[in-house]
C-alpha cells in the first residue's frame, strides 16, 4: 500500500476541469492547487502496480502537462503487517 | 484527534510536494514532529538517467523503506520520476547475482566459486592473452552506470599496467558524438552551462530529444518556465511528434537524416536577416572547414550556407515544414534573450553525429546565444556517469583522465608521472573504439574482454554479427553486473557486483555536477564493489606477469577497506593528481566538501573554498569561472582556455547536409528509428525486475504513421514483421500519429529474442566519433497476423 506526495501541472485555465478529473481517480486525493496550475495531490494505491497504472493514467490525461514525484513510501511493500495500528499524536 | 500511521504517511506525502511548488496547505508541520520514526535518511543521486537527480532512501532496521526528492538540489529541486522512484527494488532483488559463476567453456553450465578462485582466474586468463598475444590482445569494455572511481580504476590498471588503452564503454554508443562536437566547436568537452539556465531562457530548441520520456524531471523545469512565462518558445524538432511536443510552439517534423539542411538553412536565414551577433563573432570566432580544419572566413560560410534557402530545406526535410516555419525558428533562436537548446540521442546516434552537433553550436555561436543567461548549446547525457567516469575519468580509448588526449606524448607523460609508472609505459596509440572492439572479438584479435555493468550483447548495433564473436570460446570474457543479462549468456566468468547505495563513489550529471553516494545497504550474498574487484584482481595480475609496474597501479590502494577508503583514495588521486590545471579541474571537490553540499559541485572548481560554493555555473565567464580568470590572456569577458583549440575561439564549422548510411529503397522503403521508453532503463535488466515497470509496459512494440497502416492494411495491436538487410524482428503495432509518414519507430528495452530491435539496427558509424547511427536504417515491414497475446522476457 504505497503512498505518494506528487504534484500535478496543469495550463492554470484547465485548473478546475484538471480538479474535477483527479477527483473522479480513484486513489487520489487533492491537497491543493495555485494558481499556476500546481496539484499538490497524494497518491494512495494497495499496490505499488497500481500506482504505477495510476500515475500513467494521470499523465494520459490531455490536460495534464506533468505529474512529477516528490516522496514515495513503500514501507509496508516491505511489511505490510500493521501499517495502520499505530497511533501517532 | 488521533492519527493513524496512514494519515501519517499521507500527510508526508502532501507536505512534501506541497513544498516544493510553495502552496500552503492546511496541515500542520509540526504535526510531523511527533512521528516515531526510528528512520534514517541516505542522500545520494538516482541511479538512473543523466539527470543526476538528488535524492535520499530512507531506511529502517536496515531495510529501505522510502525515497524522498532534495529539495534544495539544483539538479531536481526534490522532484524525481516514477522510473527514479522504483530504482530501490533492485537493492536485496531476490535475482541479484550473489556469487561468483564460472565455465570453462560457454557450453558448459556456470558453477559458483570462490573470490579468490574467480580472481585467480580472470587475472590468469588476461595474463597469459598478454604473455601470448601481446597487450592490445586483451580489453575493457565499461560504462557510463559505473562510478567514477571504477571507471578510473580500471583505466589504470589496463593503461598503466598491461600497457593497452584498449578501454573503452557504452558512452561511444551515446555521447561520442556530443565530445567530437563540444571539442570541435568549443574546444573543450561538456556545456558550458547549466540547468539553471532553464529558468532563465526565452526560447528553447529542443531536437533529437524526447525530454519528456527521456529526461522526465527536466522537462517538468522546461514546461513549468513555459507555463509561467507564455511568451518563451518552445521549438521541437524532431521526426516524431511525442510527449515533449505537448509544449512546443511549433514542432518541426522532419524527414530522417535531413536536419542537417535545416540547421544549416537556419545560419543563412540568421545571415540573411542579418540577427547575427557580429561584435560576438570578432572577438571570439574562427571559421573552419573541410577534414583537417582549414581556415575559412564568414563571407566562405555565408556563401556556404546561402543555397540551403528556407525553401530548399523545406523540401529536403520532407514537405512537412513550410519556409516560413523555417523563418520563424530562426528568428525565435536568434532574437530572443537567451535561446537553449536542447539535443540528445536523435543528434548523437548518427553517421553526422559530430557534424550535426556542430551545426547546432554554429547556431549558437554566430547569434552570440551563449554564455549569458539563458543560453546555451547544451547536450543532455543519458547515463547517470557517462560524463562523470567515461568522459572525465579516462573511460574512452583516445582520452586519458582529465580530457588529455592519448596520442600527445605530454599528456601521456603527466599520467604517467602522477601514476609512479615508466615513462613510456602507456601506448601512443588510442586503443580499439567500442565497435572496433567486438569486430576485433569476431576476427580473433581480443582473447580476453573484461565487461562491466552494461550488455552490448543486446546495445550494439546489428548484435546478431557481434554476438557471434561473443559465443564463441576464442575469447575469454568477464562480466561484472548485479542481474544476469543478455551479455552475460556469453560470459565464462560472472563477477557479481554491488549496486547504487551499497557501495560509495561519484557520479558526474549532464551539467558538470559531481554528486557523492555513500554506502547504505549491505549488498546481498556476496557481491562486491567493483574497486575491490579491479584492485584484487590487478594484485594477481602483477604476480602473473611478475611485473612491478602493475603493482604500483594499486599501490596506494593496498589495505583500504573497499566501502569508503578505497573510493575515497581513488577518487582523491583521480582529482588531486590528474585534474590539476586541465578544464576539469576537481581539486577542491573533496569528499568531504561533496558530503556538505546538498546537490554536489560543477566543476571546474580549482579549491575547496569554491567548490563550497556549488562551483561553476557557467564556464569560460570571467567572475564565474575561476579558470576563465586564472587563464585569462585578454581584456575580453570570455575566455576560452579548453584544450582543443589553440587559438582560444570558438569555431564555427561549414558542414553540408550529408545523407545516413542508409536510405529506404524499393527493397526497403521505411526508415526505422528506435529509443527509450519512459518506464524502462536501456535493456531493462534493473527496470524489467521491478514489476510494476514491466507491467507497464511488458514488452516492445513499433509506432506506425496511421497513413502508413492503412496502406499496409495494419490495425493497432497487429504483429507486425520487421527487417532490414542485417536481422528481423516481430512486434506488435501502435499506429500512431507519433512517427514521420514512411518512418517506424520502435523502442530498444525488449529481451526477447524476436523483439531486440538491435538485431535490425545498422552499426555503420560517425567517422570520427565512432558512434555507431542507432537513429536511422532502412526496413520493409509486414504484417503478419493479427493481435497474439505476449509474454515478456527477462533473462534468468
Ligand atoms: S529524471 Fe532521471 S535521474 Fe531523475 S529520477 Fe528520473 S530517472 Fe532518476
Amino acid at each position: 500500500m504505497p503512498i505518494s506526495g506528487v504534484v500535478i501541472t496543469t495550463r492554470p485555465e484547465d485548473l478546475d476541469q484538471t480538479q474535477r478529473f483527479l477527483a473522479a481517480c480513484v486513489g487520489v486525493e487533492v491537497h491543493g492547487a495555485d494558481d499556476q496550475g500546481n496539484i499538490v495531490a497524494v497518491f494512495d494505491t494497495r499496490t505499488t502496480g497500481e500506482m504505477e497504472h495510476l500515475l500513467k493514467t494521470v499523465n494520459a490525461c490531455p490536460l495534464v502537462l506533468h505529474a512529477g514525484i516528490t516522496y514515495l513510501n513503500m514501507e509496508d511493500v516491505v511489511d505490510d503487517e500493521g501499517l495502520n495500528s499505530g497511533t501517532f499524536r | 484527534m488521533a492519527q493513524t500511521r496512514r494519515d501519517f504517511l499521507k500527510m508526508t506525502a502532501a507536505l512534501s510536494a506541497a513544498s516544493f511548488v510553495g502552496v500552503q496547505l492546511p496541515l500542520q508541520e509540526q504535526q510531523l514532529a511527533h512521528a516515531k520514526d526510528a528512520e534514517a535518511w541516505h542522500r545520494g543521486t538516482c541511479r538512473l538517467c543523466g539527470v543526476g537527480c538528488r535524492l535520499e532512501l530512507g531506511m529502517k532496521d536496515g531495510v529501505p523503506f522510502a525515497l524522498r526528492g532534495v529539495a534544495d538540489a539544483r539538479t531536481n529541486y526534490g522532484f524525481l520520476c516514477m522510473k527514479g522512484m522504483h530504482f530501490w527494488q533492485c537493492l536485496g532483488h531476490k535475482e541479484r547475482l550473489k556469487k561468483p559463476l564460472y565455465r570453462a567453456k560457454k557450453s558448459d553450465p556456470f558453477k559458483e566459486i570462490s573470490w579468490d578462485k574467480a580472481l585467480d582466474i580472470a587475472a590468469s586468463q588476461f595474463a597469459d592473452a598478454v604473455k601470448k598475444n601481446g597487450p592490445n590482445s586483451v580489453a575493457y569494455y565499461g560504462s557510463g552506470q559505473c562510478l567514477t572511481e571504477e571507471t578510473y580504476l580500471f583505466q589504470k590498471i589496463m593503461r598503466g599496467g598491461l600497457q593497452t588503452n584498449n578501454v573503452d564503454g557504452n558512452p561511444r554508443l551515446c555521447m561520442a558524438s556530443a565530445v567530437g562536437g563540444y571539442l570541435g566547436s568549443f574546444g573543450a568537452d561538456e556545456p558550458i552551462g547549466s540547468y539553471a539556465d532553464l529558468e532563465k531562457a526565452h526560447c528553447f530548441f529542443i531536437i533529437g530529444s524526447n525530454t519528456a520520456e527521456a529526461h522526465p524531471v527536466l522537462f517538468r523545469r522546461i514546461m513549468r518556465r513555459k507555463l509561467d512565462n507564455p511568451e518563451v518558445k518552445v521549438i521541437n524538432a524532431d521526426p516524431r511528434v511525442s510527449q515533449t511536443s505537448r509544449i512546443a510552439d511549433k514542432h518541426l517534423q522532419f524527414k530522417p537524416g535531413t536536419d542537417l539542411s535545416l540547421l544549416n538553412a537556419m545560419a543563412n536565414v540568421i545571415i540573411e536577416e542579418k540577427l547575427h551577433d557580429q561584435a560576438f563573432l570578432t572577438n571570439y570566432v574562427a571559421f573552419k572547414q573541410g577534414k583537417e580544419g582549414q581556415d575559412a572566413s564568414f563571407e566562405e560560410y555565408a556563401k556556404f550556407v546561402a543555397p540551403y534557402t528556407p525553401e530548399a530545406a523545406a523540401k529536403t526535410c520532407g514537405g512537412k515544414i513550410t519556409a516560413e516555419d523555417i523563418r520563424q525558428v530562426a528568428r525565435w533562436f536568434a532574437t530572443s534573450k537567451g535561446t537553449m537548446s536542447l539535443w540528445c540521442m536523435g543528434i548523437n546516434q548518427r553517421k553526422q553525429g559530430v557534424w550535426a552537433n556542430n551545426l547546432i553550436h554554429n547556431l549558437h555561436i554566430l547569434t552570440g546565444q551563449l554564455l549569458k543567461e539563458g543560453a546555451d548549446s547544451f547536450s543532455l547525457t543519458g547515463q547517470p556517469n557517462a560524463c562523470g567516469g567515461v568522459r572525465e575519468a579516462g573511460g574512452l580509448c583516445h582520452i586519458l583522465p582529465g580530457h588529455r588526449p592519448v596520442e600527445k606524448e605530454k599528456m601521456r607523460n603527466q599520467v604517467e608521472e602522477a601514476w609512479g609508472v615508466p615513462l613510456g609505459r602507456i601506448p601512443a596509440e588510442p586503443g580499439m573504439h567500442t565497435m572496433s572492439m567486438f569486430t576485433g572479438i569476431n576476427e580473433g584479435k581480443i582473447k580476453a574482454i573484461w565487461i562491466n555493468c552494461t550488455s552490448p550483447a543486446q546495445s550494439l548495433p546489428n548484435c546478431n554479427l557481434y554476438n557471434k564473436g561473443l559465443a564463441t570460446d576464442d575469447c575469454f570474457t568477464i562480466c561484472t553486473d548485479i542481474f544476469k543479462t543478455r551479455t552475460t549468456e556469453f560470459a565464462n566468468l560472472i563477477l557479481p557486483a554491488a549496486f547504487h547505495f551499497e557501495k560509495t563513489g561519484v557520479y558526474g550529471c549532464t551539467e558538470r555536477r559531481q554528486q557523492l553516494t555513500r554506502k547504505a545497504v549491505k549488498a546481498p550474498g556476496e557481491a562486491k564493489p567493483e574497486v575491490w574487484i579491479a584492485r584484487e584482481w590487478a594484485k594477481r595480475l602483477a604476480a602473473k606477469l611478475n611485473d612491478p609496474v602493475i603493482a604500483q597501479c594499486i599501490k596506494p590502494f593496498e589495505g583500504l577497506e573497499e566501502d569508503f577508503a578505497l573510493p575515497q583514495a581513488i577518487w582523491d588521486e583521480y582529482t588531486q593528481k590528474l585534474t590539476k590545471g586541465r578544464d576539469n579541474d576537481l581539486r577542491g571537490v573533496s569528499y568531504a566538501v561533496l558530503a556538505r553540499m546538498a546537490d554536489g559541485v560543477q566543476w571546474p572548481a580549482p579549491t575547496e573554498e569554491f567548490a563550497l560554493t556549488g562551483g561553476t555555473a557557467k564556464k569560460f565567464v570571467k567572475g564565474i569561472d575561476p579558470m576563465a580568470d586564472s587563464e585569462s590572456k585578454n581584456d575580453l569577458p570570455y575566455q576560452f582556455y579548453g584544450p582543443a583549440h589553440e587559438d582560444r575561439k570558438l569555431w564555427i564549422w561549414l558542414r553540408p547536409q550529408a545523407d545516413p548510411s542508409e536510405i529506404p529503397d524499393a527493397e526497403y522503403p521505411f526508415y526505422l528509428s528506435t529509443g527509450r521508453i519512459i518506464d524502462h532503463w536501456h535493456t531493462m535488466s534493473m527496470t524489467g525486475r521491478i514489476p510494476e515497470l514491466l507491467r507497464a509496459n511488458p514488452h516492445a512494440f513499433v509506432e506506425i504513421n496511421p497513413k502508413d497502416a492503412e496502406k499496409l492494411g495494419i490495425k493497432p495491436g497487429d504483429m507486425i514483421e520487421i527487417t532490414s538487410r542485417r536481422g528481423t524482428n516481430v512486434l506488435p503495432a501502435k499506429v500512431y500519429e507519433g512517427p514521420i509518414e514512411g518512418t517506424v519507430f520502435a523502442y530498444w528495452h525488449d529481451q526477447e529474442a524476436n523483439r531486440m530491435i538491435n538485431k535490425v539496427t545498422k552499426d555503420d558509424y560517425d567517422p570520427s566519433a565512432k558512434e555507431p547511427e542507432f537513429k536511422i536504417c532502412a526496413v520493409k515491414i509486414k504484417r503478419i497476423s493479427g493481435p497474439k497475446p505476449l509474454t515478456p522476457f527477462i533473462v534468468s
